[in-house]
């Protein structure tokens, strides 16, 4: 799996740009499912078809959003710096030094201004980009304002670990593509919609026009979750490789019982170590599909990642098998 | 067109968001000149449409035109009125101002609050909150009563001012100058053919949370949207990257949340027509209605310009003119020049993912 995970994170997939990425898990999925589109806001929707006679034959959702943070060029100065603003969650002490690349590939350098008289002042409008150009013009030959860039963190995988950019979420897409995989093995009484969404990071975008179109009966969000377990965090008590997390809240909805008993059951029957998830901070893709129509009972497989939002977000590999095996489990 | 006018038309009338009956006849009453059909629906928003000659797209055109107010929260014994906001209002620019409480009548007051020679030197320094201030209106508590009660909505008096260089202030130039820019586009239409349906949507709500566009794209279901609304016109001491210099033409939205393919044909045809236009950078969202269009459904493709202003919700909000009629120009050229062939295949959401 990892593999292919190092392939998803290392592609381009800011939020609005997704095109990059959705090519790529096309590629992936296309000869393993039933039907497959893109939607009009750029959601990639598969399905995964089920024995419509089988007793309690239900529809379900899985929604993995594929979009990551980045940032977008607002202002290019006479000296060819581009100032920038952040796509999603970007924080301005994180993004001190790192390399960024645009979608056509050139990549500049994250700094701030010198004159700063306190880090503690420092604002994304204090920073600046620098591709090594040395005028508006020659900036403008490969970057325009508007233009959007994702962080640069390249994949390592170290024993159990894996650490990389956009593993928000790229881990969520590949325990989808995953289960896609199992599925295709075990085969489903189920109909599994699988959908890769688009704009998650900028408040839960596609997997609202998403759920519009179907409908499900049950939808279950897979996406990673924040940990308690690095030196002086905030307390939670989820931990990197002790299982996926089962979520029981956070800020954007608070889980169906039916859902949440539905992993339970699973994770037992198959043997599957979990943990339970409850985020202070943050949402996923579920909190927009629940109240969607009349709505829609959610929940949630959380893939524990600590460091989230920076270009070198950290998960364990063990983890990430296990999500898929519980998630497949669940639904077919 | 005499386009001073009307605005002086259009910002007289009072709507808070939420209290825009006065306001929603006399935009029905311009779109009559122009559309085959007006309607006023559940929620307040006023919808024309105009029919193409090939009506299999929609094109959804929304400007809302709710204003932001003040409401009622308390009189005290002594008749004065305490408030609380309608939408985005900064305390610090009410102090001092002109209002009409609509009561049972319109009724006139100042806002006032304790004057500097009686603050304690620290208070002097302080600036003034919504809790230091209240509406005098001369009447004591016995009269008041009569008129007003807790819940009625106050908005500024409407004062318009000519400006030298076709400057022109008023309260509630947001967004009422958009709804202006549809007429201006409805006129340049008069001599333009369109093929797509083009429906006109003056929306209500939109300062307390978008509420008019989410019905409206909802119930229109367009293939396309163009949202229009005002962004920040130059001021002194404000960065150029979050303002808009006003006389330089509409603000054109690009970024994540607005559809790539329809903003770049909008900036092509402001270049072939030689419309003004700036560029305006949109990270997240845009604080518009177009933040509702595009998730309405199943994903309405929306784009987003934007008319320069300078002093946003103040009584003095102040724009140029040639802003808002090069606006109106760029959507009827733009509306009209849009084929089938420019939008998606028409299909309907396929069978194996909904049968409804």
């Amino acid at each position: 799996m990892y593999e292919l995970l190092n392939r998803l994170t290392q592609t381009f997939g800011v939020s609005g740009n997704e095109e990059p990425i959705r090519e790529l898990i096309i590629n992936e999925i296309k000869d393993k499912v039933d039907e497959i589109k893109t939607d009009a806001l750029g959601n990639l929707i598969a399905l995964k078809k089920g024995n419509a006679d089988a007793q309690n034959h239900k529809k379900f959702m899985i929604a993995a959003h594929m979009d990551e943070i980045g940032v977008i060029a607002t202002h290019i100065d006479d000296k060819g710096y581009i100032r920038f603003s952040n796509i999603g969650g970007v924080s301005p002490y994180t993004s001190i030094g790192q390399k960024v690349e645009f979608k056509n590939g050139i990549t500049g350098v994250v700094s701030y201004e010198q004159k700063l008289d306190d880090i503690k002042n420092l604002k994304l409008s204090k920073m600046y980009i620098d591709i090594g150009t040395k005028s508006r013009e020659e900036t403008e030959k490969f970057v325009k304002i508007g233009d959007t860039a994702c962080f640069c963190g390249s994949f390592v995988k170290q024993g159990d670990f894996a650490i990389s950019k956009a593993m928000d979420n790229r881990a969520g897409c590949a325990v989808a593509t995953e289960v896609i995989n199992i599925l295709s093995k075990t085969g489903t009484d189920n109909d599994i919609y699988f959908v890769f969404t688009v704009q998650e990071e900028l408040g839960l975008r596609g997997a609202k026009t998403a759920a519009y179109q179907i409908m499900p009966d049950y939808a279950i969000a897979v996406d990673v979750t924040r940990t308690g377990d690095t030196p002086e965090s905030h307390i939670m008590e989820v931990k990197l490789g002790e299982g996926p997390a089962i979520k029981i809240k956070d800020s954007s909805i608070l889980c169906h019982p039916a859902v949440k008993s539905l992993l339970e059951a699973a994770a037992k029957r198959a043997n599957i170590p979990y943990q339970y998830e409850i985020l202070e901070g943050g949402g996923t893709d579920v909190g927009a599909i629940h109240t969607t129509g009349g709505g829609v009972p959610s929940g949630a497989v959380s893939i524990p990642t600590r460091y989230i939002h920076s270009p070198t977000e950290m998960i364990s590999l063990k983890d990430l098998e296990n999500a898929a095996k519980l998630v497949a489990e669940a639904v077919r | 067109m005499e386009i001073k006018s009307i605005l002086k038309e259009l910002t007289k009338e009072n709507g808070a968001s939420g209290y825009e009956h006065n306001v929603s006849q006399i935009l029905a009453n311009h779109l009559r000149k122009y559309c085959d059909d007006v309607q006023v629906d559940k929620l307040g928003s006023v919808i024309g449409r105009k029919k193409g000659s090939n009506p299999s797209r929609k094109i959804l055109i929304t400007a809302h035109y709710d204003e932001i107010g003040l409401l009622v929260t308390s009189i005290d014994k002594e008749g004065f009125i305490r408030f609380t906001k309608i939408g985005g209002i900064d305390p610090k620019i009410l102090l001092a101002t002109e209002v009409v409480i609509h009561g049972k009548n319109s009724i006139p007051g100042v806002i006032g609050a304790k004057p500097p020679h009686l603050l304690s030197p620290e208070d002097r320094n302080k600036t003034m909150g919504l809790q230091d201030l209240y509406i005098d209106t001369g009447m004591n508590y016995e009269e008041i009563t009569q008129y007003v009660s807790i819940g009625d909505y106050i908005t500024f008096k409407p004062v318009s001012l000519e400006l030298k260089s076709n400057y022109f202030s008023s309260k509630a130039l947001d967004n009422r100058c958009s709804f202006a820019s549809m007429l201006v586009a409805l006129e340049e239409l008069k001599n333009l053919k369109h093929e797509c349906d083009i429906y006109f949507a003056a929306t209500v709500q939109e300062e307390i949370g978008l509420t008019g566009g989410i019905t409206v794209s909802y119930n229109i279901d367009p293939d396309m949207a163009i949202v229009v609304d005002v962004c920040h016109g130059d001021m002194p001491d404000v960065p150029k990257e979050v303002t808009f210099p006003c006389g330089k033409g509409p603000a054109i939205a690009v970024g994540p949340v607005l559809n790539k393919k329809f903003t770049n044909k909008l900036i092509d045809k402001a270049k072939y027509e030689n419309i003004k236009y700036q560029i305006d950078v949109e990270p997240g969202g845009t604080g518009t209605e177009a933040w509702a269009t595009q998730v309405s459904r199943c994903g309405i493709p929306t784009v987003l310009i934007s008319i320069p202003l300078r002093y946003m919700h103040t009584a003095v909000e102040t724009l140029n003119i040639t802003d808002l009629t090069e606006t109106g120009k760029l959507i009827a050229r733009f509306a009209a020049s849009l084929t089938d062939e420019d939008f998606e295949k028409k299909e309907e959401i396929p069978a194996w993912i909904c049968k409804f």
